[in-house]
């Protein structure tokens, strides 16, 4: 671990050297920040304007998918890890902090701390038996785990409470010394610790992903061989990021939990898993923007298409076939097509 | 007891025959165009409400069967045309995608036709009863459907090891580019391959009809049971995968005498036993 740390700063500093050879690096550092700092205040503004635009706990919901869809990008976007068994991680942590909250400890701290550590306890076992299987083979592997957790959590009835799912979920409350205690049995407030979650996951994805640990894991996503020939652990590195992922989504399962106050077995069923990799294709993977907004367009489009028609699942095969077809690099895609139309458009008047 | 383990264990080869149809026909599929067929359980769906729409209009069993393999075959064409090949170029990410959204086109499709109550089905007059063996007794439609799909499981196996059409196939599966190299038409195989993985599935869901009946949700649990058999037969191998669905529906059904409630997260239990010991599974390649 230490040595191939150490091997990812090198290559981090190959590129930068080589990137100050192209002779702009400090500019374009400089530059970056600003660029970073403007995104940054455009995703606040983002976090506020959301609630006045949507009912709030559809707002809140599209954060935490937001979140869901982050973790699972950093292995399908980042480490190529087609994952098909995300669900499993959700609803573990989902449901840890479901029986935790229901059972009278109503710690917040507490009840993320078991969402993430179940979360990413489930993932480690899962990885370790699926890490070394490539391509379909670890995306069928994944989705047989997924269906194996399904099954346990649907017949242990008296912890889970079966198919009609784990009820009785508390709002957990924020002890802080000094100051008192904060309830979120507000919508509001509860929004609002969703977007602090949601910011923290996404400053810290982000970050992860263009650290040497990231620029590891997107090089064995290249080619695996020549980056364990390069005498990096891949397959350890790898499952440090599907540990991640899994005590992320934890957090996410647990914040879904507590928004609707119940915990449902079909959060856990396959088909939770093969929707949030949809949020991530639709979205575009080559950011963590990009499943964000495949979060909330998923979201508010299931919204739309349930209150339309009750075979709306059908609406929605469709546009995600439509968008495969047509837009292969997702929504993000689209923007990156328009500002390059509205480029040229502008070239061919000047 | 000993009554009551022979009953289950002959139902739980007829099962198991099914399960390896439907693997079969899966393995196919990953074989030729290497992707995980998410859309094989609406297609197993899709088989068991055509064979009932068929067989209740007066046709007999056999023709609802052979209705049920066309349908889902022309089914199997249509999702290779419209779902895989318009996005093939960008690796097989996208085709999961696909054709997960067109299992949710099928399944609600199922569901408008067919309504949302599950539908029921005897077997045909000749095929009801059951032949009494002294120390057990074997339905006659168990006993059916397991030579039934033995005699499709070896007939899909002279058509890939003992013509021409399988040479083919097994080219395309060991070396796609050498093979269109020598000017066969690779593409016309994909589909041919599609058009029989999916064809088998439907087939495995007429079989399964006057057993479990039709609901629009059949689809996605015997997915699940279908992957965890591909797994534990081992990728790469074609007819692992027929052993290991018998294998599977044995354990299944036996282990409902022990726990019914654990019976199917039992196989995903074995599944992980085996991936410990044997991580390409029982009879694939490393």
């Amino acid at each position: 671990m230490r040595t191939s740390g150490d091997n990812g700063t090198v290559l981090v500093k190959n590129l930068e050297q080589s990137a100050e050879v192209h002779g702009k690096a400090v500019t374009a550092r400089s530059g970056l920040q600003v660029a970073s700092l403007v995104q940054g205040i455009g995703m606040v503004g983002a976090l506020l304007i959301l609630p006045l635009a949507l009912p709030i706990n559809i707002a809140t919901e599209i954060l935490i998918f937001g979140i869901f869809a982050m973790a699972t990008n950093l292995l399908i976007g980042t480490a190529g890890l087609y994952s098909f068994g995300q669900a499993a991680f959700f609803g573990a942590g989902g449901y840890a902090a479901g029986y935790v909250l229901a059972h009278g400890w109503t710690s917040l701290p507490l009840a993320l701390m078991v969402a993430c550590g179940i979360g990413g306890l489930v993932a480690a076992a899962v990885g370790i038996l699926s890490i070394r299987r490539l391509g379909v083979y670890f995306m069928m592997l994944t989705f047989a785990f997924n269906q194996l957790v399904y099954y346990i959590i649907y017949s242990w009835r008296s912890v889970t409470g079966g198919e009609d799912g784990l009820v009785g979920i508390q709002r957990p409350i924020l002890e802080l010394p000094f100051v008192g205690s904060f309830g979120f049995d507000d919508n509001k407030r509860f929004y609002g610790l969703a977007a602090v979650l949601f910011l923290a996951t996404m400053i810290a994805l982000v970050r992860m992903v263009n650290s040497p640990f990231g620029i590891v894991l997107a090089a064995s996503r290249q080619n695996s061989r020549r980056t364990i020939s390069l005498g990096y652990q891949v397959a350890t590195l790898q499952l440090v990021a599907f540990v991640i992922a899994g005590a992320i989504s934890g957090v996410a399962g647990a914040l879904f939990g507590m928004l609707y106050r119940i915990m449902p077995v079909d959060s856990v069923h396959w088909a939770a898993s093969a929707y949030v990799v949809f949020m991530v294709i639709i979205g575009g993977q080559k950011s963590m923007l990009g499943p964000v907004i495949g979060a909330a367009v998923f979201i508010w489009l299931q919204g739309l298409f349930s209150l339309v028609w009750i075979r709306w699942p059908l609406l929605l095969g469709l546009f995600v076939i439509l968008i495969m077809i047509y837009l292969p690099d997702g929504l993000v895609g689209l923007f990156s097509k328009v500002s390059s139309w509205t480029a040229r458009w502008r070239g061919q008047r000047s | 007891m000993l009554w009551l383990i022979s009953a289950q264990l002959v139902n739980g080869i007829a099962i198991g025959m099914i399960y390896a149809l439907m693997s079969l026909g899966l393995s196919i599929i990953k074989g030729l165009l290497n992707i995980p067929n998410f859309a094989h359980g609406a297609l197993y769906a899709l088989g068991a409400y055509v064979c009932y729409s068929v067989s209740s209009v007066g046709m007999p069993f056999a023709v609802g069967l052979l209705a049920a393999f066309l349908a889902t075959g022309l089914a199997g064409l249509a999702l290779d045309r419209l779902a895989i090949r318009p996005v093939g170029e960008n690796g097989y990410l996208p085709q999961l995608i696909t054709l997960f959204g067109a299992a949710l086109i099928i399944e609600q499709l199922l569901l408008i036709g067919w309504g949302t109550v599950g539908l029921s089905y005897s077997p045909p007059l000749i095929l009801r009863g059951a032949f009494d063996l002294g120390f057990t007794v074997l339905p006659k439609y168990i006993a059916f459907a397991s030579i039934f799909s033995a005699l499709v499981i070896s007939a899909v196996w002279l058509l890939i090891e003992r013509t021409k059409f399988g040479a083919y196939v097994r080219a395309g599966i060991e070396r796609p580019d050498t093979t269109q190299a020598l000017g066969i038409d690779v593409d016309l195989l994909l589909s041919g391959g599609m058009m029989l993985g999916a064809g088998l599935a439907g087939l495995a869901g007429g079989l399964a009809l006057p057993l479990v009946g039709a609901t629009s949700t059949m689809g996605g649990d015997m997915l699940g049971i279908a992957f965890v058999v591909l797994v534990i037969g081992g990728l790469g191998s074609l007819y692992g995968s027929v052993a290991a669905g018998v294998a599977v529906g044995v354990v299944q059904s036996l282990m409902t005498i022990a726990a019914p409630a654990a019976s199917t997260a039992i196989i995903y239990a074995v599944m992980i036993g085996i991936l410990l010991f044997r991580p390409q599974g029982l009879f694939g390649e490393r």
